[in-house]
């Protein structure tokens, strides 16, 4: 490893003009190793994507408030949750440029929260608000978790959905752009009022940044009524500013980009005269009393992860640049990792840089044969098990023949989604690297090292 | 100084193993504040010091490594919790056991399948739903939310408190249950609390399960939030359709865990977790065990717990035994210091038991309840919640307030000795809930 230079820059060697608070001195290489040693050592953990990670200051700071409820908990529920998740969301209405902290619930997860919109959809069909047939749109290519949900409560109560194919890899946003065009006009073609439109602000797998601000104009063009962004990954990720992109439902989980614990996201409504008929699903003592306040009491639960955003709000200011910092550094670090593999391999990138967050697509090399969603885990596992390294692999395979992306030895099918966070460094990159190259050797593919 | 109100014997069952010591026990709930007569164990549970740790090593295990966690572990995990759970409460299939975060959460479940029934006209307007008048406010709006919504009629019991017996209770349902089904009406589901939550009574569930089969009662869900490490649980003794009951209340896990028991029939495929995911269509259980990345590791904790029972003689039994015995002797000690009475006799008290306050602090609402509960912690470092009974027509010098002691192992006399203590100062000084609110 030693001829390969890091060329990342020193965390903390700001040049003096940079940093507005001298007395105050960035985290140092070492207090990040430390903020991070309970990670697995030996693994090269490339998909931050997936499950997010949290500093062990944070966790710590999520144990104190852990022990404050076993303490005394009725004097915390009484006393202290309440002004303390209101703390939180005030942190998260100022990160997003929200208008109103009412506007901002928190809940589990990015889940929890299309559970939530979509129970609201369920209702008016149920209640005749909405007709039989009348649509929601969605995105082919949306987090499962989300589908299952238009099935349980839109499909099931007699609503039928556009799906909407995203071209991949992808070359800019103009052709995401005119492909949602063409896809929603195509679906609203015999006459039906679309109730909903559900847009990726950053889709998971495979993993590129949606012009989602364009995309809600297009949806407010062609009289789609509501639009809700789930934006599961955005938060630490890219910039995010709720007014700016004009959707009716913002969702971002917090422990995925955010170092909150798990887990935690908040889930932003425009007011509107529906705010009142959002409901959390898991309904107690305040309901009726706005989605906010329901979703800050659904029960005994332990609420901790929901409380240190504030600490994690310090965390990321002993960053240079703060947040945004943290995101610009990620960014360019994936896409130089994601080079350095599509070179190394002689394959693509999915996307272009500027629709890369801190996450990469870069095809596998076609010989490895990752023909279906069955190759693609068990390659994961297999890379995981044997050469200790972590990370996601999509398959792609091209529709209607078209040929997409081709190396030296055929179509292209297999991408792996790359992650960088604050606690990666070269040599795990290097690993994946070489844990394919030496797939490829001698002409091995996948199925051969299943057999 | 303190002492525990039966010593832990040194002779036992457990004769290979040393039991917990009373300092031990001390030292497992050094975690709760000191200076505070803990009584109220019924709102919030507690968790031993030795859970959190094995809590925390679960919490770590994820953080880890996630995604190994997520392939390989938890589902493993929750599968042990399922088979511990199905084990304690006499299940059949290991299938009729999911894991979720607390009653809530399990009330939400079958509410939304019985609205969903409303919606799609398999139950018609006016259909009716019967529960308990002293339902636990929370599944009151979820009943609201999800089947007043629905077009569903809605038929709460009047249970009498003070209660003398359970016969009372018995024909008191039977009453609301025929007046429910008269004009034909048709009752689609009874909610009833195993063990009700303020006033605090043990309900004779098996009873008003078999009167609702025979009178053609749908389904059953019996709420049985407090029951699990309070009261005895067998499932098909009791013959509910649906049996929840909170872990992190009673069975020392920390929160927040539950179970739902669901009986096996052809409707269990119906039966969804509202937030749903990637297991959807595969069963409650599976369902349950994933809604999107979540800290689970409350819920997997139980293996650990049932060592720590074992550390106590008769294990739960004997922890669920000596509860009861505790507080029941401590609610005598407190009415008859306070001139008052129990609101139910000892036989429907679990491991509390609600004591007649004296009628001097002039508790006239719900809100008073709460200042003076209030006033206690605040004033005097006593935790206890206070319950709130409207007076009959014609009742003098009424006892209106009731407060809810709770006996755990961590609790000693000192702490009932102090309630007393404190309750007795404010009648010397002639406080009122009134005065209270100047």
């Amino acid at each position: 490893m030693a001829a390969l230079e890091d060329p990342r820059p020193a965390v903390n060697g700001a040049a003096p003009h940079v940093s507005k608070k001298p007395k105050l001195s960035f985290i140092t290489e070492s207090e990040l190793r430390d903020e991070f040693a309970h990670h697995q050592p030996g693994i090269a953990r490339l998909n931050n994507g997936s499950f997010g990670s949290c500093p062990s200051s944070i966790i710590a700071a999520q144990r104190r408030w852990q022990f404050r409820f076993l303490r005394q908990p009725d004097d915390f529920f009484f006393n202290q949750l309440q002004p303390q998740i209101i703390q939180s969301r005030a942190v998260i209405k100022d990160l997003i440029n929200a208008d109103h902290v009412d506007e901002v619930a928190i809940v589990d997860n990015a889940t929890t929260a299309a559970a939530i919109v979509l129970q609201h959809v369920g209702w008016a069909f149920a209640e005749g608000r909405f007709q039989k047939g009348d649509a929601v749109v969605m995105l082919h290519c949306a987090f499962q978790a989300v589908k299952k949900s238009i099935e349980a409560y839109v499909t099931r109560a007699g609503g039928s959905v556009i799906v909407v194919n995203l071209p991949f890899p992808v070359n800019s946003n103009e052709e995401i752009i005119a492909e949602f065009r063409k896809g929603l006009a195509r679906g609203k073609a015999n006459g039906k009022k679309v109730r909903l439109a559900i847009i990726d602000h950053i889709t998971s797998m495979p993993c590129v940044v949606i012009p989602a601000r364009e995309l809600v104009r297009i949806c407010r063009e062609e009289g789609v009524e509501r639009v809700f962004v789930d934006a599961a990954h955005a938060i630490g990720n890219i910039h995010v500013d709720v007014k700016d992109i004009g959707a009716d439902f913002y969702v971002s989980n917090l422990h995925k980009w955010f170092f909150c614990p798990p887990s935690v996201a908040f889930l932003y409504c425009r007011k509107s005269p529906v705010s009142p008929d959002l409901h959390h699903p898991v309904v107690s003592h305040e309901y009726g009393n706005g989605l906010a306040i329901e979703s800050a009491w659904i029960g005994t639960r332990d609420y901790s992860s929901q409380l240190v955003i504030p600490e994690v709000l310090e965390f990321t200011r002993r960053f240079e640049g703060g947040l945004e910092g943290i995101r610009n550094r990620n960014h360019d670090k994936a896409v130089e990792m994601a080079q350095m593999l599509a070179k190394a391999w002689g394959t693509n990138l999915g996307s272009p840089p500027e629709m890369c967050p801190s996450m990469a697509m870069i095809g596998l090399p076609s010989k490895l044969g990752v023909l279906t969603d069955d190759d693609a885990l068990k390659l994961r596992s297999h890379l995981r098990d044997h050469f200790l390294v972590e990370v996601p692999i999509h398959c792609e395979v091209p529709r209607d023949g078209e040929t997409r992306a081709m190396d030296a030895d055929g179509c292209i099918t297999g991408y792996v989604r790359i992650s960088h966070q604050v606690y990666n460094t070269l040599d795990e990159y290097i690993r994946l690297r070489d844990a394919i190259i030496q797939l490829t050797q001698n002409g091995v593919t996948w199925k051969t090292i299943q057999s | 100084m303190a002492c525990p109100i039966t010593a832990t014997a040194t002779a036992n069952s457990n004769s290979k193993q040393t039991l917990i010591s009373q300092s031990e026990i001390q030292s497992e709930f050094s975690h709760h504040d000191p200076t505070i007569a803990r009584v109220n164990n019924g709102s919030f549970g507690c968790c031993p010091a030795s859970i959190i740790a094995a809590q925390h090593r679960h919490q770590l295990l994820f953080l880890r490594q996630p995604d190994h966690f997520y392939y390989n572990t938890l589902k493993p995990s929750i599968l042990q919790t399922r088979l511990l759970i199905q084990n304690l409460i006499n299940a059949d299939h290991v299938d009729e056991v999911s894991i979720v975060d607390n009653a809530t959460t399990a009330a939400a479940i079958v509410l939304q399948h019985t609205a969903r029934a409303f919606t799609s006209s398999a139950f018609q307007p006016g259909d009716a739903v019967i529960l308990l008048h002293y339902a636990y406010g929370a599944v009151k709006k979820s009943v609201h939310a999800y089947i007043s919504r629905t077009g569903g009629h809605v038929i709460e019991v009047h249970l009498p408190f003070p209660v003398k017996s359970s016969s009372e209770i018995v024909s008191e349902f039977e009453k609301a249950l025929r007046l429910g089904k008269a004009n034909g009406r048709k009752i689609r589901l009874a909610i009833i609390d195993h063990i009700t939550s303020m006033p605090c009574v043990i309900i004779p569930i098996i009873e008003l399960v078999k009167m609702c089969r025979d009178e053609g009662v749908d389904r059953i869900f019996v709420d049985g939030a407090h029951a699990i490490g309070n009261v005895e649980i067998d499932v098909k003794s009791i013959g509910a359709d649906f049996y929840t009951s909170n872990m992190h209340k009673w069975l020392f896990c920390p929160p927040s865990a539950a179970f739902l028991y669901c009986k096996m029939s052809d409707e269990l495929s119906d039966l969804h977790h509202p937030v749903v995911s990637h297991e959807y269509g595969n069963g409650l259980a599976m369902e349950s065990s994933w809604t999107g990345t979540r800290d689970n590791s409350a819920q997997l904790v139980l293996p650990e717990v049932m060592e720590f029972l074992n550390r106590f003689e008769g294990g739960l039994q004997g922890i669920m035994t000596r509860n009861h015995e505790n507080v029941v002797e401590m609610a005598k000690m407190l009415v008859e210091a306070w001139g008052t009475e129990l609101g139910a006799p000892p036989e429907l008290c679990s491991s509390m038991a609600m004591v007649g306050m004296p009628a001097c602090l002039g508790i006239k609402s719900g809100a008073d309840g709460l200042r003076l509960r209030k006033h206690l912690r605040e004033c005097f470092k006593v935790e206890v919640p206070i319950y709130y009974r409207e007076p009959l027509e014609g009742e003098v010098d009424p006892v209106t307030g009731y407060a809810r002691i709770s006996h755990q192992v961590y609790n000693v006399a000192g702490d009932y000795y102090r309630l007393r203590d404190a309750v007795n100062t404010l009648v010397k000084e002639g406080l009122t809930c009134a005065l209270l609110l100047k």
